[in-house]
This record gives C-alpha cells, structure tokens and sequence, in this order.
C-alpha cells in the first residue's frame, strides 16, 4: 500500500463520517416502576453478558449537609454496607464475593450510592443482598468508629495528593458558602463529631420512597426482576421527607491563590461557574468543554502539551451537577514551566470567547463528546447507574435522545455566546512546588 | 499513552472455554510474514475495537536504551510519513470514537474504539503507525518533555511511586527491576537515529498481532488486514530471551522520606512466572491473602485490629518471574506492627491451610474478573492481545478450570515455598504536612 493512497483513504473516510448521521453505540430500552412509596425501579435487559449489576441512587448528599454534618452522607453510606440487623459485616461481603460480586457504597454531592454487581445467575442473592442492605442497616457503633476513622485517611490522602488537594482547594473558592465547595467525605473536625445517632436520624429523613431509586442491568428478564425488586423494597417508607430547603446562591471568590508545598509538578487549576444539568445552555457549554479539553484533540492538549509540551495531563472538566454546574480547567507541569502553562491556558480559555470555532472543530467536539457518552453506556455497571442517575436529577429516560440533538443543535456561535457568558473571570488555584 | 507498571497480571488473561461465559473461540492466523491475526465477531455493540500488540517493552531494552519503548510509543502518534501529527486522534475522536496506547515490562499495546463502519480504516492507520512512524527530530524533543512530565506525575502518587520502587528492589538488576518510563540520561540521550533504530527492529510482522472484536465480517478484515500488514517482509525476528529467572533478592529494607501525612509500607517476594504450573496455587493464595475485602488481611489488619486504612495483596505472574505484594497505608507508628501481623497471617497459612470457603470464593472472583472484563469488545480485545502476546490463548481459556483444580495443600504449599523466605521491605515516611 502506498503511502499517498493510505492518505487519501484516511482523509475520505473522514469526510464521509463527518457528513453521515451520528451512530449511538449503546441503546437499551428501561422499564420503569413506581412503587407505592413513590420508590422508582428500573430494569434494562442485557445478555451481552452472563452478569448484573444494581445501583441504588438515594437523593441525599453534600448539598443537604451544614458544616457541622459535612461527610455524613458519605459516611452514612459506609455504615450502611458494614452490617444490617441480620448479616455482620463479614456476612455481607462474604456473600457478595461468593456471588463473584462485590457490593459498595459512597456518596456524593448530589445523591448517595450503594452499587452491587453480580454473576448473572446469582440475581436473585444480589437483589436481596442489597435490598437488606438499604433497609435495615445496624449502624453498630465500632463500625462508624472504623468508618469515621477512613473518612479521615480518605481525607489525609487527598491532602497528600496534588491533584486532589489543587481539586479541593478550587470547589473552596467557588462554592465558598455553598455546600458544594466542602469535600465529599466532610472535614475532620464534622467527621470527628457525627455518631450513631446523628446517622441514624440522617437515614430516617432520606432513606424514603420518593427520594429513592433502585436501578437493574444486566442478563434478566425484567418481568421477573420487577416483580421482585417491588417485593424487596415494598417495606420503604412512604415520602420524600417534605420540601426542600432552598440552596444558597453560588458566588464564586474570583481570585487566584498560590499555594507552596512540596510536589515533583505544578498544578494549575482554573474553574468557573457554569449551568446545571437541565438549563437550557447545558448542551453549549458541553460542546465548549469538549472543544477545550476533551480528548487529546482538545485545544489545551492540542496547544499546550503537543506543540508546546508543558504536560502530560492537561484537559478540561464539566460535571453534571442539579444545582449549579462548573467547569474546570487543568495542567500539571514542570515547575520551571508553571507561568508559561498559567499563561497558555488562560489564553486558550479566552481565544474561545474571542474567536470563532471552526465548523471542522465543532464537529469534531460534538462527535467526541457524544461517541464517549455512548461508549461510556456500555457495561452493566454503567447502565444501570446512567438510568437512576438520569431519574435522580430529574431529567428522565429520555434524556440521552434530548442531549443528543441539543448537542446536535449547538452553533459556533452558540459556544462563543457561552463562552463569553460563563469563562470571562477565572478562580485559579495554582500549586507551586517547593523543595521535596 | 501511558506505561503500565506494576500488578501487570494478576488474574491473567481470560479464560475462555470454561464456566457460565462460553464464548467461542476466537479465530486466529498467521500470515506468511508471521503477522498475527485474531478475529472475534461480536454483535452486542455498534463499536469495534482494534488492537495492535507488538511483542515489545521494558525487557527489551539494553542499558542505554531504558525506556525506549515507552518512549517510542509515544513517538508513533507524532506523525507518519503520510499522516501529521496530531492526525490519528483528531481523526479517531471526530468519529466519536477513542485511541491511545500502553507500555508495561512485556508489551506495547495500541488501540482505536470505533463505530464499526470504520474498522478498515483504522487497520490502515495502525498499520501505518507501525512501519511508517517518522520520529521527527522537532517533535522528539518536544515529546520527550512529555514523556518527562509523566515520570514527575508518577512521583506524586505515593501508591505509584511505591508500586515501582518496591518492583526495583524485588528485581535488583533484572529488567523488571528498571522503570518502564526509564532512565532520564539515557532518554536525554536518545536521537532519531537510535529511537528509530529501536523502531525498526521490534516494529515487524513476525512481532505484532493484532485483535479485531465487534459488529465486523471477518472475511473483510482479513482482506484489509492481508492487504495493510501482509506486504510488509518478515525480517527473521526473533525476541531476545529474557535472562535466567531472577533470584529471591537479599533481604533489604528501605524506608524514605515523602512530604504528606499518611504512611505506606510494602512489602514483596519473587513468585512464580506466568505459565508456572504452580501459577495458579499462588495465584488462589494471593486472592485469600489480601485479594478482596472478605481476604485475610483486610479482615484482621483493617476490620479487627485497625491498624491499616488500607491493605492488599497482588501477583504480578510475569514471563521470566513473578512477583507476590503486600502493600497497606497505614499510620507511620504501626509500621512495624503491620508487617508483623501480615507475616503472622501468611504463617498461618502455611500451617494451617485455607478452607474450601476461601477457595470457591477465589475461584468465583476469578470467574467474575473475567466476565466483567470482558463486557465490552476493547475488554476482549485486551484479553486475546495479551494472552497471544506473553503466553497463549490456549493458556488463557483453560485458566479458570486450572483455578478450580488447586488444592487447599497446594495454597498452603505456595504460602510454605514463596512467602516464608526473604523478602524486601519499602515503608514511604511521611516528612511533614509540606505546608
């Protein structure tokens, strides 16, 4: 094959794509239940392979937490697995591994998680493993020592961490005030303080029907696994644990701090308010995202690792949030390029409100950004996850078709419009190494 | 574009022919030039994954070429006689689709996940890649900065850095013993001509394989395929066998300084290598040892004594030695203790033995780790390449009935012949908050 004609056949193909539909690599169709208690079961049938997986998504998380109780739904969550009325702590996650499964909790910011995953042909053990798990949780008083206890390395660790540390230091500084900006697993001090009993009440305030979601994927028929999953959790308590509390504006410090500390690389972080999911410019700054560090075809990886080669990690961030979204900016480099990169990638962001995105570099943002959302809606685990999550933050099943031609929809100008709107004035968090 | 370092296979592969998974065999070939070909259609997904496995890594390296591997890796994305830099990954991503590779010990890996439609194309860009790279001389020097920024990453991970410390000394000399990323002098060192020259002599037919899974006819692949990687001439390649297996290293302790607040300790034995008949005894070890959250050490050093936040053990089953590891983040005056108990826990195998709970438990996650690894065409794709790769296929698909065979005085044997003699210690002391 000559070396002209791989050239041709590359760049053909590539008009071709580019001029053809996009392709959804995933598609499955959910079957959705409400049960009495208002408790939302879901179930997506998959054989691809012989294994299930089941995400419990509770709406409770940091943005329900004060700064006395910061950490409690992530600790909540790791109680929860560590013993129920019946089973020790030992029994459960003897049973989940003789399931060739594992069973998991956390929280997060805007809802809290208990995962399992299973061999197919033990669906019926998984169900009834976690649904124990949910509803009648010990909360034994060593088991929260142990778990305060981890909650606290957790915290260490990330304090240890550049990246982690640079991470919290900016949500800090935009989400000062605001529940989103203190860390999922809480403060040492809040951690130290929450026992047995301020969980327990935690629990029984959220822990309702209407705040719940169980969700199924997996080599099931789902007229069997409905059924049962409505036996199983028949006992939730009815409700949604009244109106809630409204969340306090998010106001960004717009300043930039300079922390020291030892490290082998700087870290520079620049973040920005953004839209949440569900607004009407979610789809906009997706794109914009998308064409400022998604990928290694992203402009920050373009621009600043492979012709100017300050990085080996560098992209951009824009996590769907129910509240108020925010977008972040990052590199990591050597310390004698730390102002060259602040430098490169604060004109990178500002190129986007001041110059026009090609139609070639919006095409190719919209087709990354919704090929990894579809590759990333493949396992069982993912699936079932994607389906509570979408029902959690309220935006329904439909949501990936809607997502997908409001992407579809978004112009150059739209992205310049969003761009001038939401990244005029950065946070910058910026670690500089001193001497290990 | 990243290397691949420690626990490298522990689980192995796949194993194909054996329990609830049956998947068919893949079909395999070898065309006259001695490039390999393995084809599974499978039709659960619009994505195809393809997957180029060159037989090369850190082993292959001389002294002054440490890290050539990696390095080159990084090299083939930056253009080609035909193609630009920057090309491949535009390209890939403007179809909605992901590329990117790996380097370990023993092979270099490149992948494209695809909506199938372009599964032709992709064969034609990998192969370019493979025979074409052009190693610009502009484009190196930029690229080795990168390359240069990953190790400073590496730095800042303390379970990394401990990961690749505690491998250097379980492998004192041996090149397991070097980092995959490599040695900052000779990466300085290294021109076009030498990094090319590495190229051009594992970069051949005879060396490589590559994995098509997904929606594909395998009748077209391999005309794509003949016609991609068939012309180019085998060059009479044959890999440098790896020195005889490494000794068990002297017993060494070492304890350095990081900034932070959280200890780590690790500690390591050299084990079997991968295909070792007692392969699997250790591999059922490992798991009851430290392997999951119901295994020993967690249960007694973090559920009953709290002594670590963290612990567990891995395998990496390796082609000319393996290696068993405990590591445990731990709080810095417990150190001793813990590595104490972790001793205790492995005496107590040995003279007790492990139930037949532990065993069905093992075998079941080992069952598991290979269906969950293989839900998706890329976690196929990846079982088959590095099973052709550094063992066989044939290998890979008996594994789980092989797991299922041991014996509880075979576990408890392993535990008396790998894990009762020396070992090297690696605890990482924290220097101070370092703010």
């Amino acid at each position: 094959m000559s070396l002209r004609s791989v050239r041709a056949a590359v760049v053909i193909g590539a008009l071709g794509w580019l001029l053809s539909p996009p392709v959804a690599f995933a598609s499955a169709e959910v079957i959705r239940r409400q049960l009495e208690s208002g408790l939302t079961v879901l179930v997506q049938e998959n054989a691809a392979a012989p294994a299930v997986a089941v995400t419990i998504l509770v709406r409770v998380g940091g943005r329900w937490e004060r700064e006395d109780t910061a950490g409690i739904s992530n600790l909540l969550q790791h109680v929860l697995v560590k013993g129920t009325t019946t089973r020790s702590a030992l029994a459960i996650t003897d049973e989940a591994e003789r399931m060739g499964g594992s069973l998991s909790a956390s929280g997060d910011v805007d809802y809290s998680e208990i995962r399992g995953a299973a061999l197919g042909r033990h669906w019926r053990e998984l169900l009834a493993l976690m649904a124990d798990v949910a509803l009648h949780p010990a909360l034994a008083l060593a088991e929260v020592d142990n778990e305060r206890r981890a909650a606290a390395n957790g915290l260490r660790n990330r304090l240890d961490q550049p990246f982690p540390f640079a991470y919290d230091a900016l949500m800090a500084r935009l989400f000062p005030s605001h529940p989103y900006g203190v860390p999922v697993l809480g403060r040492f001090e809040s951690i130290a303080r929450l026992d047995r009993d301020t969980l327990l009440a935690h629990y029984r305030r959220f822990y309702r029907g209407g705040r719940m979601v169980v969700s199924m994927s997996g080599d099931v028929r789902a007229s069997e696994a409905a059924p049962e999953l409505g036996r199983l959790f028949a006992a939730v308590p009815n409700g949604d644990s009244g109106p809630e509390t409204p969340m306090p504006a998010a106001v960004a410090a717009l300043d930039r701090l300079v922390v020291t500390r030892p490290a082998a690389q700087a870290q520079i972080m620049m973040g920005f308010l953004a839209p949440p999911i569900g607004h009407s410019d979610y789809a906009a700054v997706k794109v914009l995202q998308t064409a400022l560090g998604g990928g290694m075809a992203g402009r920050l990886f373009a621009e600043l690792r492979d012709r100017q080669a300050l990085a080996y990690s560098t992209g951009a961030v824009f996590p769907a949030r129910i509240s108020q979204g925010f977008l972040v900016a990052h590199i990591g480099t050597a310390p004698v390029n730390a102002q060259r990169s602040e430098a490169g990638m604060r004109q990178q962001i500002e190129r986007l409100g001041t110059e026009r995105l090609s139609e070639a570099e919006l095409a190719r943002a919209k087709r990354y950004l919704l090929g990894q959302f579809d590759l990333d809606r493949r396992t069982n685990a993912r699936l079932a996850w994607y389906a509570a999550f979408f029902e959690i933050v309220g935006v329904g099943q439909h949501f990936a078709e809607a997502y997908a031609r409001s992407v579809e929809a978004v112009t150059v100008d739209d992205v310049q419009r969003v761009a001038r709107t939401y990244l005029s004035a950065p946070t910058v968090v910026r670690l500089d190494p001193s001497p290990r | 574009m990243a290397a691949i370092a420690a626990g490298l296979l522990y689980g192995c592969a796949g194993r194909d022919s054996s329990g609830p998974f049956p998947l068919p065999v893949p079909s395999r070939e070898v065309l006259p030039n001695g490039f390999r070909l393995i084809i599974h259609e499978r039709h659960t997904s619009k994505a195809v994954a393809l997957q180029l496995w060159v037989g090369v890594g850190g082993r292959d390296e001389a002294p002054s070429e440490r890290g050539f591997s990696h390095f080159a890796e990084h090299m083939l994305f930056k253009g080609t006689d035909a193609l630009e830099p920057g090309f491949v990954e535009r390209e890939v991503e403007g179809v909605g689709g992901r590329t990117n590779a790996g380097t370990s010990f023993e092979y270099t890996y490149y992948y494209m996940l695809l909506p199938s439609a372009r599964a032709a194309w992709g064969i034609e860009v990998l192969a370019d890649m493979a025979f074409n790279a052009r190693f610009d001389p502009v484009e190196l020097d930029r690229e080795r900065e990168v390359v240069f920024e990953e190790v400073r990453l590496g730095e800042d991970n303390p379970r990394s850095f401990l990961g690749r410390r505690l491998y250097e000394m379980a492998f004192p000399g041996y090149p397991y013993g070097f980092p995959v990323l490599g040695d900052p002098a000779e990466l300085r060192a290294a021109t076009r001509e030498s990094l090319r020259g590495y190229y051009r002599r594992h970069y051949v037919p005879e060396n490589m394989t590559l994995v098509v899974v997904g929606p594909v006819h395998a009748g077209e692949i391999r005309g794509v395929v003949a016609r991609a990687f068939g012309g180019m001439p085998s060059t009479g390649f044959a890999r440098e066998p790896l020195p005889g297996p490494p000794t068990t290293p002297s017993p060494r302790r070492l304890t350095l300084e990081r900034p932070g607040r959280q200890a780590y300790v690790g500690l390591a034995w050299v084990a079997p290598a991968l295909g070792d008949p007692e392969m699997y005894a250790v591999e059922i070890l490992v798991h009851i040892l430290g392997g999951s959250r119901a295994s020993r050490l967690n249960q007694t050093l973090r559920e009953r004594a709290r002594l670590v936040s963290t612990i567990s053990a891995g395998y990496g089953a390796l082609q000319g030695g393996g290696i068993v590891s405990v590591t445990a983040q731990v709080e810095p005056k417990d150190i001793e203790a813990v590595e104490a108990a972790v001793l205790e826990e492995i005496r107590g195998i040995g003279e007790h033995g492990v139930s037949r709970t532990e065993l069905d438990r093992a075998v079941a996650a080992s069952e598991a780790e290979r269906v969950f690894g293989r839900e998706t065409v890329e976690g196929l794709a990846l079982a088959y390449g590095r099973a052709e790769t550094v063992w066989s296929l044939a290998g890979d698909r008996e594994h789980l009935e092989r797991l299922r065979s041991v014996s509880a005085h075979e576990v408890q044997a392993a535990a008396r012949r790998y894990l009762t003699g020396d070992y090297v210690r690696l605890a990482l002391m924290p220097k101070g908050p370092g703010r």
